[in-house]
């Protein structure tokens, strides 16, 4: 509401010069013509005044109107003061609620309804607005689409590749050369299944297609992704030490939530130096994974599909961007920091 | 033992059956909705393949009509969608399993062994192989009579060969195998190769023959 008082007043503090001009330009006219009259008067009448007297008059019309003046234009200034605060605060009124939607608008709701308005161009801003909120919501629309149905039209392709792959290696008479290409061939496969598999989970989440409403125990979930990933921990020879303060009791996604922290754990213990040590604390509606580490990761890149930080390229790139949707849609955070030699990611619940 | 797969993309139908068909599967096929209604409405089969987005309909009604008629045909729901949704409605109508596209074809061969397993047998459930005796319900691999002890990744993976007996299994379809979702972050296929010298070892220590071979150091072959 600070804009809409300096726009009004603005308005008003020009209308109020204008009419000061005016009013004190009318005082010299006013006077004028009040003492020609006076004059034709006093000569009809055969008055003549001393000088003293004539003085006296002129300055008692001066007085008079100048303070009419002053009056009147103190009735007109309040007199539009409140004319004017009545009436512009109701006809700016549409222009405010459009901007309010506006602002409260993002891409993934639908389009906001505007309040319709008598005025021309009010209404006509309003059905601007709503034609380039539509096309951007039609184009946000599509690109998600594609994403999730080009990854559903790629897994037959997938599918047929890993099966010819697995009917090659059956073959009788495959040189070791051939075997092992066919087993490179393999293994990027398996890659390009996992990119193909995330991007279609990232499109979901984006699409909404979660129910968000089971309850879920972050302690018991962390639990579970930590004996999983036992086998891994201890291939690595990286001890865990794993910290619970108190459970985290929340209504969540429970498959999207295990995601989470699957992947911030693998994160961790892919980045991990042989060795090395991963601390996870959970405290009141926090979790914290820290794992040691060398040089501070640009925070900006991280979460960024594809955006690889390391020369390791066995992920899809597309783990902690995962991560941040997942959180995105709760209305978690997700931080990155890194202290005393460690990477810390945060998780507020 | 019959099988049927419910295929559209014609290729994938034709590998699956040519992976299969070194054991005693006879393999049929139907490549849309009606076809595969028709199939199920004559004949039973001991495992059906079934895919959900098919022309002409949806695998989940075929599903719904097989369990309305009452049949007993084991079912794996094979899906490109991989959408959780649909993997849960369908096992919660009376599919047997799920698996999502891209799958191994070693890893539906485990499955439909397992799965024809299940059904032929409903209080004991021993697979036996020579000298080789598994015991499917109590998790338990005896040679000779003496039991191995093995972990629960060495059980898994003693079916997994047993199930694609004669077939080159590659180390990277194991460690999927192994590692599940969790394969997503890690390229090392190491802790495969442990896993399985470790159950090669017991099996040798208890006297079992040398059935797994090597295959050019990166494959696995169970021979019989």
């Amino acid at each position: 509401m600070g804009n809409m008082s300096k726009l009004l007043n603005r308005s008003l503090k020009n209308t109020i010069a204008y009419s000061a001009i005016v009013l004190a330009c009318s005082i010299p006219v006013y006077y004028f013509i009040l003492s020609e009259l006076w004059r034709y008067e006093m000569a009809e009448h055969n008055i003549t005044l001393s000088p003293e007297a004539g003085r006296e008059d002129s300055f008692l019309i001066i007085g008079t109107v100048t303070m009419l003046t002053v009056l009147f234009f103190g009735l007109l200034i309040a007199g539009l003061i409140l004319v004017n605060r009545r009436s512009s605060g109701k006809l700016w009124r549409p222009f405010y609620s459009s901007l309010e939607k506006i602002r409260n608008f993002d891409l993934t709701q639908q389009t906001p309804a505007f309040e319709p308005t008598n005025i021309a161009e009010f209404e006509e801003l309003n059905e601007q607005l709503h034609k380039l909120i539509d096309r951007a919501t039609v184009a946000y629309k599509q690109q998600k689409e594609f994403t999730e149905n080009a990854s559903h039209e790629l897994q037959t392709p997938l599918a047929i590749l890993t099966n010819k792959v697995d009917i090659l290696l059956q073959s009788d008479g495959l040189t070791e050369k051939q075997f092992h290409i066919a087993e490179e061939m393999y293994k990027a496969l398996i890659r390009s299944s996992r990119i193909n598999k995330n991007l279609l989970l990232l499109a979901k989440i984006e699409n909404g297609q979660f129910d968000k409403s089971e309850s879920i125990s972050i302690r018991t979930l962390l639990g579970q992704s930590m004996e999983v990933l036992q086998e891994y921990f201890a291939e690595k020879k990286i001890s865990v030490d794993l910290n619970i303060h108190t459970d985290v009791e929340i209504q969540a996604n429970c498959d999207l939530t295990e995601v989470l922290l699957n992947n911030l754990l693998m994160n961790a213990i892919r980045h991990t130096p042989a060795g090395g040590v991963i601390r996870v604390i959970l405290s009141v509606l926090k979790l914290e994974v820290k794992n040691s580490g060398e040089h501070a990761l640009n925070p900006d890149l991280l979460f960024k599909r594809f955006s690889k930080m390391s020369a390791d390229n066995a992920g899809s790139g597309l783990g902690l961007s995962i991560v941040q949707e997942i959180c995105k849609l709760h209305g978690w955070e997700v931080k990155y920091r890194f202290e005393n030699k460690e990477h810390i990611f945060t998780v507020l619940f | 033992m019959k099988i049927l797969i419910v295929e559209d993309e014609p290729d994938l139908a034709r590998d699956i059956a040519a992976y299969l068909s070194g054991e005693s599967y006879l393999c049929e096929f139907a490549a849309n909705y009606e076809e595969a209604l028709e199939k199920i409405d004559v004949y039973s089969y001991d495992c059906i393949l079934l895919d959900i987005m098919l022309p002409g309909g949806t695998g989940i009604n075929i599903l719904e009509e097989l369990r309305k008629q009452n049949k007993q045909d084991g079912v794996i729901i094979i899906s490109a969608k991989n959408a959780i949704e649909d993997k849960i409605r369908g096992l919660q109508i009376g599919a047997d399993d799920y698996l999502a596209k891209p799958f191994h074809l070693s890893e539906l061969a485990a499955r439909i062994h397992s799965l024809i397993r299940r059904k032929q047998f409903d209080t004991t459930n021993i697979i036996t192989q020579h000298e080789l005796q598994i015991d499917l319900l109590a998790k338990l691999v005896m040679v000779e009579g003496q039991e191995v002890p093995l972990t629960r990744k060495e059980f898994d993976l003693l079916l997994y060969f047993v199930s694609n007996k004669n077939r080159v299994i590659s180390k990277a379809a194991i460690a999927e195998k192994l590692s599940g979702d969790l394969a997503d972050m890690f390229d090392n296929y190491d802790f495969v190769y442990a896993h399985v010298k470790n159950l090669k070892r017991k099996l040798q220590e208890a006297g079992y023959g040398n059935y797994l071979k090597t295959i050019y150091g990166s494959g696995y072959k169970w021979e019989i």
